[in-house]
């Protein structure tokens, strides 16, 4: 009450006083020695008559508070003049909110407090608009509360429902892991039989050719040995391949059948330790073998640099000393598109379209590896992603089969895999490996229950990398992003469709034509802003980067898609992931805080 | 898969490519690539044709005399006429030379003179020659003729051979500039084209039909008595220009003036760029300097020879000391200033006495510039210039590149960006700042355009070497260009930025002319065909070097017919030519985010200041790319003393307004722009300066300490005014910095108040917070060393004067100031005060001349803090008289805006008014 009384009181008096002002006076000298201070200061000032700059620099006397001329480099000693340039002036704004404006803004002939207090030479004369403005801005306060309100039960059930989704992936994750060793255990020993009957199969046909053939196709069939021993290497290969890198599996089963075919493999059978240790030597050497690779490919790669760069500078002499080929509209764009960037004449025409190539064969493979990973998914009703796909029907049955199946395990209950376990031990049973010539039958049933299992273990192992891949995702610290895995929020503006995809990535779509605009990378600023990176790149440019900033909202909502920067991209998304209890805490009491002033307001007017 | 890791290194490539080696110079002809000029560089004396001069008389009170082969036989041979030459002599030290053919015997068509760029009062100038004398020079068989110019300068014709020269009686009667002292005179006259001559030329796809054939003209200038030659903007080089062929030289291309759109342009090179002023100055310590500027608007090329090149001629009867330049002109007409000096400010006024003085600029256009290609719409400039306060950064101009239009077309605005433009610009207004928008000379052809239809059906437009209306390829497509050669056409243009024409437009909206050489994207040389036509049959060969001059001078004086000629107009150009001075500022174009850049903006400004266009910089931040945040800092810590002081960037770098580096990058920042507005009085007393007698804003040190051999190429650091001396950072991480401080006198750190000895180098320390700069003691500068959005809000804001005193505890300086926006000052609505401090007593003097007009700028605007630095006694007080008023003298911060600022001696609120006579006295 008192303080805002005072302050009233200094606009009357100074206005009354300035007419007093003498000419050898400057006529901005506030008359109250203690105009501009913010009221938790004022104490500071009046508690003696010297007083000390805050910074520590200086003292100054009482009567030079305010006196227009600055003492103190931080501006304690004019809290009321634009003496000091690093000063701050305090408007009390009663019936709003109070606000702390630098000395810059003193006498400057614009009104910027909504008091007014701020010009008081004369020069202009503000009206006071507080309580207007007050008004406005506590229904805006309100209404923002409201939404939080709201919004703060909506994130709630969202961290509840994240949290029981979450453990539901967690337990997924355990069980298929451990069905996976166990079908493994399986498929290793389907094969196992499998290249028993292949063995013999092959000594069976040996002992025929033998037989029936010249010692000349004798020398023939050594050479085919040869040969087959090195399709045992690329056997290899593939299998430590199979074992690093899950994403290959598919591409490196396709080639192992194919090594199958007149496979001699013959040793390590009996001894699993010995097995396990020429893998671990196979798997050193094709180590060793990538690591060359990997150099090799890499000069071979710089080879090409150099030799493209080669030929881009033949093209650029060539597009120059060609633009005698090009009509005067042409030359002009392609002149012009070296400022704008913009696709013109031919060069530039070029570099566009190695992009696009670029960009559309990027496109190619990632949703190639969408409909990989998205067998994650395939809980979700996208199944219609797979049509087309060979075996699809029966996979996807036995792969529901598998799903469901380890959803609703118990532990006890016999499950598909006792019931494949039983089924395989019958078959071994049924087999006799010692008949000789083997049973044609018992063979083709061996081979086709390795198949489907294998197919069936790597459809398991991709299940089970893309929910690794999903739980190392950082969902925030409630889990409250949760839901926006495999989601996408998308915003029109004008020609553009902006499509974020949070964990997955960002894009713009102009009818066909998809530019993206960065991949997922991370959450910054507390968990109020999402980033994305490494987009396509800008002609003369940055890669294209985005970064969305969310504000609490009832709705998940992308609005403001905005580029600041050339290819530098930000919107806003509405969320109730961010309505926070806190925040609304602090809301309320900031409107509590501008309601208590108001009565002192109605008394004022 | 195989394809992809193919195609993305070499994607990769290209924008590298693209960004490291753009410019293209294969684009650009070279001196050998160009007839006219191999053929002038390759001529020796023993190859030209040796001139005589008969005939000589005087008439009109002009010199006149013919010049012909020296045998009669060549003459025949060669097929020429006489040529006609006429010298005049003009107050101040000015003699001017032109040669042209006789037109009374009918030369197949009359060559050009450029108009419009010496002023009508230098005519008012002229010296009547009455009678001129005959004298036989040393060795010479014949006679010469010698008229008397002033101040002990004689102008010579010496007959046989032909040479003019300017001499100095006082020294010897030596040379000071000279005209044809090698005998490379050459002058190529029109004729009638016979049968099977090809006088075509093509270059690249460009083929220039050449109607008139070879016209060129080249001489050989001497500047005697001088160490280094200086001027002859605009290239990206050295100040003192290096030889470009003599013994020891490596040789490279001429000095090219050719104005020409240049992308990417490097950073040391003699390679025309935007603008042209045929000027050149030079200096030595033993004479001082003199000056040469050739009226002609062709493409120019000028060698600068090492000492000795001539040594096979065994004509160098010369002495040492002196300066040899070869000028080629590719047509035109000789029209040539010898320029006496003798010191460099004389050069400057005598320049701008014949091709005028520098404009008096608003005073907001000398505060920070804001600028952007593009700041996108209304939204968005709200934005950044809301930014600005909210970091209490001040700015006075907020700029929109060509985005802002619809589609190219100038006067328009995209009504989806700027749907209220009149709106957003009254916003920026209320806070006293402005706006400038972009308007090019290119006019898109579109038959729904009315300017364009206008142009179209009035004539207006520049003709094809066939008589169409030239289409040429800019930023709107195909485009024409208006024939600003034409007063008519400049008054129409003029006409279009009336508030009526321009719709959209408020009167705190200004204008940058861009393009203007004129860039033309599929022009030969990304310029117009130099067989395009203009009014009157002018070929654009004859012209090229002025258009862009002339369209900004349309622009210029639309703006001053927009404000009923109350308003000063403030335009902003890149192509320049001789006179440029009088019509706006300029810009150095589109350099690079690159220290190199940043160090040769100094030379760059300095010299075009040399050439009277004292009103330039150098985009801060470097247009193309991205600076790193320190280049960005001290580009500002140097651009915050450019006579133009904008930022500008490139539209696909990332932003770099001032607050986007982090918190101590933008202090770093704010507190270049801070020191730029406290010292705006300074600057703004220094541009009436230049408007008075064309002495810069930004000097070389050599301007203010001719006789100082050590600064003679020195141009890492220079002076503003006579008082600060500035030496910028143009290194990354920078430790320490030497500075050669010149001068008797001592120098005072500007941030510190740190006392540096003269005529000696200073290793100094470098820290983040500033550049360094001095002050010269013996002079006094004036402050405000409070900050407000924009300089409109400072225009009551007391002053702080800072007095460095001398040896002899002495010290003056000046302050002018008017109302910043009129023409008033004209009338003498203006205050002009002297500060002086001697015997212990600071004393203001009225400098403005009473009988002058009776226009009063009226302000009560008081000096509210004196800085006394290098004052000896530890006083307590002083007193104020005539009011005889007490006041504290103490010790205060040296920049109260500055944490820990050292502590100065300092008299407290004087508070006496800045129009009013009074003394102070230190007790």
């Amino acid at each position: 009450m008192m303080k805002l009384r005072m302050g009233t009181g200094v606009i009357v008096i100074s206005t009354a006083l300035l007419f007093l002002c003498l000419p050898f006076c400057s006529s901005s000298v506030p008359n109250d020695p203690f105009f501009g201070i913010a009221p938790q200061d004022e104490k500071y000032y009046k508690s003696s008559d010297v007083i000390r700059c805050k910074d520590g620099s200086g003292k100054f006397t009482r009567a030079q508070l305010n006196d227009d001329f600055c003492d103190c480099p931080d501006g304690t000693d004019e809290p009321g003049t634009s003496a000091c340039p690093g000063g701050k002036f305090y408007c009390h704004n009663a019936g709003h909110v109070p606000t702390s404006l630098f000395s810059s803004r003193v006498n400057d002939g614009i009104c910027d407090c909504c008091d007014g207090t701020d010009e008081y030479d004369g020069k202009v004369t503000c009206s006071n608009t507080c309580w207007e403005a007050g008004k406005v801005a506590r229904d805006k306060l309100k209404k923002k509360i409201a939404t939080y309100q709201d919004g703060v039960k909506l994130r709630k059930d969202e961290i509840e429902k994240a949290k029981s989704a979450l453990d539901k992936d967690k337990a997924e994750l355990l069980k298929l892991k451990k069905e996976e060793s166990t079908l493994k255990e399986i498929v290793q020993q389907l094969k196992e039989h499998k290249e028993e009957i292949e063995k013999e199969e092959e000594k069976e046909r040996l002992r025929k050719e033998k037989e029936e053939k010249e010692k000349k196709e004798a020398e023939e069939k050594a050479n085919e040995e040869k040969s087959a021993a090195t399709g045992e290497e690329a056997r290899h290969t593939n299998e430590a391949g199979k074992h690093s890198d899950a994403k290959d599996y598919a591409a490196g089963e396709t080639k192992y059948e194919q090594s199958d075919v007149g496979d001699s493999y013959d040793g390590a059978t009996d001894s699993p330790s010995s097995e396990g240790s020429l893998l671990n030597e196979v798997e050193e050497s094709v180590k060793g073998a990538e690591g060359e690779h990997a150099a090799k490919s890499e000069t071979d790669l710089r080879v090409e640099e150099k030799k493209s760069s080669e030929e881009i500078i033949n093209t650029g002499n060539d597009a120059s000393e060609n633009t005698e080929g090009l009509s005067k509209e042409e030359l002009g764009q392609l002149v012009a598109s070296r400022w704008t960037g913009q696709k013109g004449g031919k060069q530039s025409g070029e570099a566009e379209d190695a992009k696009k190539t670029e960009e559309q064969e990027d496109l190619t493979s990632e949703s190639n590896n969408e409909e990989y990973e998205g067998y994650a998914s395939e809980t979700d009703d996208d199944s219609n992603r797979y049509d087309g796909e060979d075996e699809t029907e029966d996979d996807f049955r036995e792969e529901e089969m598998i799903l469901m199946s380890s959803d609703v395990v118990a532990t006890d209950n016999p499950s598909w895999l006792t019931k494949i376990q039983r089924t395989v031990r019958k078959l071994f049973k049924a087999v006799n490996f010692f008949e000789t010539p083997l049973n044609q039958t018992d063979a083709a049933r061996v081979r086709k229950e390795y198949d489907e299992l294998s197919s069936k273990l790597s459809k398991l192992q991709s299940r089970v990398s893309s929910l690794t891949q999903k739980l190392k995702h950082d969902f925030g610290p409630e889990s409250e992003f949760y839901s926006f895995y495999d989601r996408c929020f998308e915003s029109k503006q004008n020609k553009y469709t902006y499509k974020v995809c949070p964990y997955d990535q960002a894009s713009q779509e102009e009818g066909y034509s998809t530019t993206r605009l960065g991949r997922w990378d991370k959450f910054e600023d507390s968990y109020k802003v999402m980033a994305f990176s490494n987009g396509d790149r800008c002609w003369n440019g940055p890669d294209r980067s985005m970064k969305v900033r969310m504000r609490c909202g009832l709705k998940n909502e992308i609005t403001d898609v905005d580029e600041p920067s050339r290819c530098e991209y930000v919107a806003l998304l509405s969320t109730p992931a961010l309505c926070k209890e806190e925040k609304l805490k602090e809301l309320q009491h900031k409107l509590d805080s501008l309601n208590s002033q108001q009565p002192e307001k109605h008394d004022e007017l | 898969m195989k394809n992809k890791t193919q195609t993305l290194p070499l994607f990769f490539f290209l924008l590298f490519f693209n960004h490291v080696y753009s410019w293209k110079k294969e684009e650009f002809r070279t001196c050998h690539q160009t007839p006219f000029c191999k053929r002038a560089r390759s001529r020796t004396s023993s190859t030209s044709t040796p001139l005589v001069a008969t005939d000589v008389t005087i008439s009109d009170g002009n010199l006149i005399a013919k010049l012909v082969a020296k045998s009669k036989q060549e003459e025949t041979q060669q097929n020429t006429n006489p040529l006609l030459l006429s010298l005049s002599v003009y107050q101040n030290g000015v003699v001017r030379v032109t040669i042209d053919e006789d037109h009374s015997l009918n030369p197949p068509k009359s060559r050009f003179h450029v108009p419009d760029v010496v002023v009508s009062e230098f005519q008012s100038t002229k010296l009547w020659l009455q009678r001129v004398t005959q004298e036989t020079l040393d060795g010479d068989d014949s006679p010469s003729s010698v008229v008397y110019v002033s101040d002990g300068f004689d102008a010579v014709l010496r007959h046989d051979p032909f040479e003019v020269f300017v001499r100095d009686k006082s020294n010897g009667n030596t040379r000071v500039v000279s005209m044809n002292s090698h005998g490379l005179f050459d002058f190529e006259q029109l004729k009638v084209k016979g049968e099977g001559d090809d006088w075509g030329e093509s270059f690249r796809s460009h083929h220039d039909k050449r109607p008139y054939g070879p016209q060129s003209i080249s001489f050989d200038v001497t500047f005697h008595g001088a160490d280094f030659v200086y001027g002859i903007p605009e290239h990206a080089t050295s100040l003192a220009l290096k030889p470009t062929k003599g013994p020891g030289v490596e040789e490279s291309e001429p000095y090219r003036l050719f104005n020409l759109d240049v992308f990417e342009y490097i950073h040391d090179s003699p390679f025309g760029l935007y603008g042209s002023v045929p000027f050149m100055l030079s200096h030595g310590k033993q004479r001082g300097s003199s000056g040469f500027f050739w009226l002609n608007a062709a493409e120019m090329q000028i060698d600068v020879l090492g000492s000795g090149w001539d040594a096979e001629n065994g004509i160098s009867k010369l002495p040492k000391n002196r300066v040899d330049t070869l000028w080629m002109s590719e047509a035109g007409v000789v029209d040539a200033f010898f320029f006496v000096g003798p010191t460099p400010k004389d050069v400057l006024k005598q320049y701008t006495s014949v091709t005028g003085m520098p404009a008096m600029p608003q005073l907001f256009s000398t505060a920070y510039h804001q600028c952007r290609w593009n700041y996108r719409d209304e939204e968005d400039v709200e934005h950044v210039d809301s930014k600005f306060d909210e970091f209490d950064i001040p700015y006075d101009v907020l700029w929109l590149d060509i985005e802002h239009t619809d589609g190219k077309k100038y006067f328009t605005w995209d009504n989806v960006l700027f749907p209220n433009p009149e709106e957003m610009q009254r916003k920026i207004a209320a806070k006293g700042r402005h706006m400038v928008t972009i308007v090019d000379p290119h006019i898109k052809r579109d038959n729904s355009f009315p300017l364009h239809k206008e142009a179209t059906e009035k004539g207006y437009y520049v003709k094809d070497s066939s008589g169409n209306d030239y289409d040429g390829w800019c930023w709107p497509g195909s485009s024409s260009y208006l024939d600003m050669l034409s007063p008519e056409i400049r008054s129409w243009w003029g006409d279009k930025f009336s508030y009526q024409n321009y719709v959209g437009s408020t009167p705190s909206l200004y204008i940058w002319n861009d393009m203007n050489e004129p860039s033309v994207f599929n022009g030969p040389e990304v310029t117009m065909p130099r067989d395009a036509l203009h009014i009157g049959g002018v070929e654009h060969r004859e012209v090229h070097n002025a258009y862009g001059y002339y369209f900004h001078m349309a622009t210029s004086e639309g703006l001053v017919k927009r404000g009923d000629g109350k308003d000063r107009p403030f335009v902003l150009s890149r192509a320049l030519f001789a006179g440029t001075q009088r019509y706006g500022a300029i810009w150095t174009g589109d350099n690079t985010a690159e220290w190199d850049h940043l160090r040769v903006s100094v030379p760059m400004v300095l010299t075009l200041g040399l050439a009277g266009v004292s009103f330039s910089g150098a985009d801060v931040g470097g247009f193309f790319g991205n600076p790193e945040p320190e280049l960005l800092v001290r580009w500002y810590q140097l651009g915050a003393f450019y006579p133009f002081f904008r930022a500008h960037a490139h539209h696909d770098t990332k932003r770099r307004e001032p607050w986007l580096f982090g918190e101590r990058n933008t202090e770093l920042i704010r507190d270049a722009i801070h020191v730029r507005y406290a010292l705006l009085p300074y600057y703004y007393t220094l541009f009436r300066e230049a408007n008075t007698t064309g002495v810069p804003v930004m000097r070389p040190l050599w301007m203010e300490f001719p006789s100082e051999e050590a600064t003679f190429s020195n141009d890492e650091a220079f002076m503003i005014g006579n008082s600060l001396l500035v030496q910028g950072i143009y290194t990354e991480r920078a430790k320490q910095t030497s500075v050669y401080l010149p001068g008797k006198e001592s120098w005072y750190d500007f941030r510190t108040g740190n006392v540096y000895k003269g005529e000696a180098t200073h290793k100094l320390a470098v820290t983040e917070e500033s550049i360094p700069v001095f002050m010269r003691a013996g002079t006094i500068i004036t402050r405000k060393d409070r900050f407000r959005r924009s300089s409109t809000q400072m225009t009551n804001d007391p002053y702080t004067l800072v007095i460095a005193l001398n040896s002899s505890q002495a010290a003056e300086g000046e302050l002018y100031l008017d109302d910043g926006s009129s023409f008033n000052f004209l009338q003498g609505a203006y205050i002009h005060r002297r500060f002086i401090f001697k015997d212990g007593k600071l004393t203001s003097l009225d400098l403005a001349p009473a009988s002058n007009g009776n226009a009063r700028y009226p302000v009560n605007t008081v000096i509210e803090r004196i800085i006394l630095l290098g004052h000896a006694s530890g006083s307590k007080n002083a007193l104020v008289e005539p009011s005889n008023q007490k006041v504290d003298v103490e010790l205060a911060p040296f920049w109260v805006q500055r944490k820990n600022s050292p502590a100065v001696m300092t008299i407290r609120k004087p508070n006496v008014r800045v129009t009013d006579d009074w003394t102070i006295k230190i007790l």
